[in-house]
């Protein structure tokens, strides 16, 4: 029942200064240590806050930045070790890709949807008579007529076009795997699920991996099959989606799911149930990442849990030394909404 | 290029172009349209004022007004051009290459403009002419020598910008070679920079003519430059009092109409029409301002043009700093 | 809707028309906000709810004008007319009575002053504080706002700050002249989530605490349930729904309504449908006949494009509904 996975990030670290000490991030957001699987023609959702890393991984796997430490091995090759010439052919070959977050920056002003869907095949080498049938080939695929679009440029189209031309950019190389950087969080909501049901539609048409990064898990819930939960550079938690998200292993899950503003009220936690008002400033950089917020740090917490299964549910991984266990010590005060 | 089309329709821009227009007959066909011989000495009708015989008068030498100052329109103008030429040579490129490739040559580039920055110029340009004689190129290049800063650092200033953008990191990530990115994603990019650069570059090369040969440098007499005639009309202000005014304006009027042409190629870039239609954020202080921010599509919908969008959030050009 | 005395907001029959041909961009909007309340505004963008906000703050861009009705701030002797103010009200009005919020807090603050210098410039000047006590008080604003070591945040830069932080010091600015309401106008449509939580939490707190009135301008129906006690649903630049949060959430009269919860995030983690809404909004200032929503709407019949569709209300239940079949449609319930 185990398939090979597509993506397998072993022990990643990516740092953006050089590391001062062994443990320390240096500055900006980073990696620690993260272990995670794509498996073939699955949604993954990498959800977290800005700073989470979440961006990170997928621009360490593109090829953006350059790990410090772990594997990224995709189809045989550790992504994280090529450089120069290799780099550049793993490029050009278009098999891994990102859909950057706002396409009206991601998008030359200055050059018409039909060459910006069809640079990555021209970088590549591709001639111009199978470009165009491959270019409208991908606009077809996410639902824009290639004869009236091609010729326009991204200040005359709105947000949801931009961002499908965006899509079609990266699918224009057939990869086996896509990374899409918020695609929804600067869409309305009805806009937001046309988006999710064509990155749906790909993954079944096209046979591709999908991971969407979010901030948010409204742009995750329908669509995604498995989710992994990330702060402060560090995977916290990872399952089915359903699951993970119904009732949460890592506090931090826990955080995120009751802060999430939603319209059914019962039986919801509250995110002072879960975290301190405050943070706490005496934990130091070895501890776990989340303690500072944490109403359930205790004294193991000074050590950075490892990522474990969580007991009774193979499938789910949680790097918490409580893990499930701290809803025993849950404050039952009143569930309500704070209305 | 649709540029100038673009520009065409501003009014201010339109004038200015018929202006120059008219300056480049001149350079072109100055001497011979002039009504009379530039050079040719009259003493019996020394320093008159507008007639009939001469439109703008006589100098104190009895040469005639309005053919020296046709005919020296060649000389100052192509002066300055030349001026403009070596100053762009030397600092578009090396502009440029200063924003892309390694420290060190970055470090050495800054350090040689700002070199030239600080060297003052008139005592440069004498000591130019000092060395290498004085003539109209050596004078030139030492001009152009000095502006070059102008371009080099404008040029460097667009290009790091534009390294900067989030299309560039999209096909740095298609594996694009940087010669790729520079001929399809920069270079258009930064020339309407370098076309408002030169226009006013020219304008700047023309005004220092002028003070170059004012000063006696660069070109010896009795060739008519607008700057020479600016001198010698000096020295015979009390009987002639208004003849400055004749090269002054004409000096006046093409450096004008550059400026206003660069003024017009400046707000056709992408970057001026963006600002202006999509009425970016500015600050807002809470308590009372007329203005508005962060307007929504309905707002931005209210002047711009055609706007067949599909519904967005209308704040999404305000859309979180993403994950670093 | 008639007023009612101690209301903080009255607007009556807004008309906002848009450009040189005066298309309507929002029609004839009318709603209350009473003392101590908070209602949600809740549209896509296109609905008009933006103009209707900046229509209350007198901040309209030029070329977008009231055409027609009114709107009151306070009641009794301090009420005022804001829709013929003019300068000098508006500089009595507009941070001292009225407080507002928006989306992207950095743009709102000068980046070379300390947050703390603008927030106590503003007592300074509003209030004649001397340096000291606007410091002090400064800081007590900063604290009250949940700010963590509120003197070393006097001291700091916008640009030090984050977004989270940077909305609480607008709210600070926001309220720090006790005025009578706060417009948030996607005060937290930016912020991280659990950012998201906090802020709003502390809106409610400030609610209760000051006394103050909330007008939430959203396009997320989630927030909304969260915070507001009473919401008005605006669909192409009318109101189509009002009334408590939470009857409206259980049992919309609205199709519209009803499709904006099928589609908004309900918390309900494990379903896997993904539902869309049809077509799109009309243009702002677009004409059509009858009900706007009618060409997207799965339940409409000829009469809702025969003539323009009033609002039914039910004025025991304090809802109303602009649909000529709420009554007749059976409601699908709330979030399954």
């Amino acid at each position: 029942m185990t398939t090979a996975p597509l993506l397998s990030v072993t022990d990643l670290t990516v740092t953006y200064a050089p590391p001062r000490r062994s443990g320390s991030l240096g500055t900006g957001a980073a990696l620690a240590h993260v272990d995670l699987d794509v498996l073939p023609g699955e949604i993954l959702g990498v959800v977290g806050e800005t700073g989470s890393g979440k961006t990170t991984l997928a621009r360490a796997t593109v090829g953006l930045v350059r790990p410090a430490g772990g594997r990224i091995d995709f189809e045989g090759a550790d992504l994280g070790a090529l450089k120069g010439r290799e780099l550049r052919t793993f490029l050009r070959s278009g098999q891994v890709q990102l859909a950057f977050q706002d396409p009206l920056r991601a998008l030359d002003p200055d050059l018409t949807v039909g060459e910006l869907v069809g640079e990555p095949l021209a970088v590549a080498g591709v001639p111009r008579a199978e470009r165009n049938q491959r270019v409208s080939e991908s606009l077809g695929l996410v639902g824009l007529d290639a004869d009236s679009f091609r010729d326009r440029y991204p200040r005359q189209l709105s947000g949801g076009q931009r961002q499908r031309v965006s899509l079609a950019r990266a699918i224009v190389t057939r990869p086996r795997l896509l990374f899409c950087d918020e695609p929804v969080s600067a869409l309305d909501v009805s806009n937001r699920n046309l988006v999710l049901r064509l990155l749906d539609r790909l993954r079944h048409d096209l046979g591709l991996a999908v991971v969407i990064i979010a901030h948010d898990l409204s742009s995750l819930a329908g669509v995604a099959d498995r989710v992994a939960v990330f702060y402060r550079g560090r995977l916290v938690e990872q399952g089915p989606i359903g699951e993970v998200l119904q009732k949460p292993s890592h506090p931090y899950t826990a955080l995120l799911t009751a802060s999430a503003p939603s319209v059914q009220q019962e039986n919801r936690l509250r995110p002072d149930q879960v975290r301190t008002p405050q943070a706490d400033a005496s934990w130091d950089a070895t501890a776990c990442v989340f303690a500072s917020l944490c109403r359930f740090a205790h004294e193991a917490c000074t050590q950075q849990p490892a990522l474990r299964p969580v007991p009774d549910q193979p499938y789910r991984t949680a790097a918490c030394h409580v893990a499930d266990e701290w809803r025993r010590d849950l404050n039952p005060t009143h569930q309500k909404g704070t209305r | 290029m649709s540029t100038l089309r673009r520009i065409w329709t501003v009014p201010s821009a339109r004038i200015s172009i018929i202006i120059l227009l008219g300056v480049a007959v001149l350079v072109v066909a100055g001497s011979a349209l002039a009504p009379h011989d530039p050079l040719e000495q009259d003493p019996t009708r020394m320093l008159q004022g507008p007639g009939s015989a001469h439109w703008l008068g006589t100098d104190y030498l009895g040469r005639d007004v309005l053919s020296r100052l046709m005919a020296g329109t060649r000389v100052s103008v192509a002066g300055a051009l030349e001026a403009v030429v070596v100053a762009a040579a030397l600092g578009i490129l090396p502009g440029l290459a200063s924003a892309w490739s390694g420290r060190t040559f970055e470090w050495a580039s800054l350090r040689v403009t700002d070199t030239l920055m600080v060297l003052p110029f008139t005592v440069f340009a004498i000591a130019v002419v000092g060395t290498l004689g004085n003539g109209l190129h050596q004078s030139m290049v030492a001009v152009g020598i000095l502006m070059s800063p102008l371009f080099f650092r404008v040029t460097r200033a667009v290009t790091l910008g534009l390294r900067q953008t989030q299309y560039v990191e999209a096909a740095e990530l298609m594996g694009a070679s940087q010669w790729w990115v520079l001929r399809k994603h920069i270079w258009a990019k930064v020339l309407p920079t370098i076309a408002v650069t030169t226009a006013q570059a020219i304008g700047s090369a023309l005004l220092l003519m002028a003070s170059l040969t004012f000063l006696g440098l660069g070109v010896t007499p009795p060739a008519p430059t607008w700057g020479g005639m600016l001198a010698s009309d000096l020295g015979y202000l009390t009987q002639q009092p208004w003849a400055p005014l004749f090269p002054g304006l004409l000096i006046m009027l093409t450096v004008g109409s550059l400026n206003l042409i660069a003024d017009a190629i400046r707000d056709q870039t992408p970057d001026g029409v963006r600002r202006g239609w999509l009425g970016r954020q500015g600050t807002l202080a809470v308590a009372a301002s007329s203005g508005l921010t962060g307007g929504g599509a309905a707002l931005a919908a209210a002047p711009a043009p055609q706007d067949d969008v599909e519904p967005e959030l209308s704040e999404e050009e305000d859309a979180r700093v993403p994950a670093a | 809707m008639s007023p009612q005395p101690e209301q903080t907001l009255w607007v009556e029959r807004l008309d906002v028309t848009v450009g040189a041909h005066r298309r309507a961009a929002v029609r004839d909007v009318s709603f209350t906000v009473g003392r101590g309340e908070a209602v949600g505004l809740v549209g896509e963008s296109g609905s008009g709810k933006t103009l209707t906000c900046r229509s209350v703050l007198g901040l309209l861009p030029p070329g977008v004008e009231i055409a027609g009705g009114r709107v009151r701030l306070g009641s009794g002797a301090d009420e005022v007319d804001l829709t013929t103010a003019r300068r000098r009200t508006w500089d009595k009005v507009r941070g001292v009575r009225l407080g507002a919020v928006f989306q992207d807090p950095a743009s709102y603050l000068n980046p070379s002053l300390t947050v703390g210098h603008q927030l106590a410039e503003v007592l300074r000047t509003q209030r004649g504080l001397a340096r000291g006590p606007a410091h002090a008080r400064s800081v007590e604003l900063f604290t009250e706002v949940g700010l963590r070591d509120p003197d070393r945040v006097f001291h700091q830069y916008p640009h030090e700050l984050s977004g989270g932080m940077l909305q609480r010091v607008l709210i600070a600015l926001a309220v720090s002249l006790e005025p009578e309401l706060l417009i948030a106008d996607e005060a937290t449509t930016a912020l991280d989530v659990v950012v998201q939580a906090e802020i709003l939490q502390l809106l409610s707190r400030l609610r209760r605490t000051h006394d103050l009135s909330l007008l939430l301008v959203t396009h997320d129906l989630a927030v909304v349930a969260d915070t507001c006690d009473r919401v008005l649903v605006m669909y192409g630049g009318e109101i189509v729904e009002s009334g408590p949060t939470e009857q409206v959430l259980r049992d919309p009269r609205h199709p519209y309504t009803r499709a904006l919860l099928a589609v908004a995030s309900i918390g309900d983690w494990s379903r896997r449908t993904l539902e869309v809404i049809p077509g799109s909004p009309p243009e702002a200032g677009e004409e059509l006949p009858g009900c706007r929503f009618a060409p997207r709407c799965r339940d409409a019949v000829a009469d809702c494009t025969a003539e323009p569709v009033w609002l039914t209300t039910w004025p025991d239940e304090n809802r109303s509904a602009r649909c000529l079949r709420a009554e007749d449609l059976e409601s699908v319930g709330g979030p399954s």
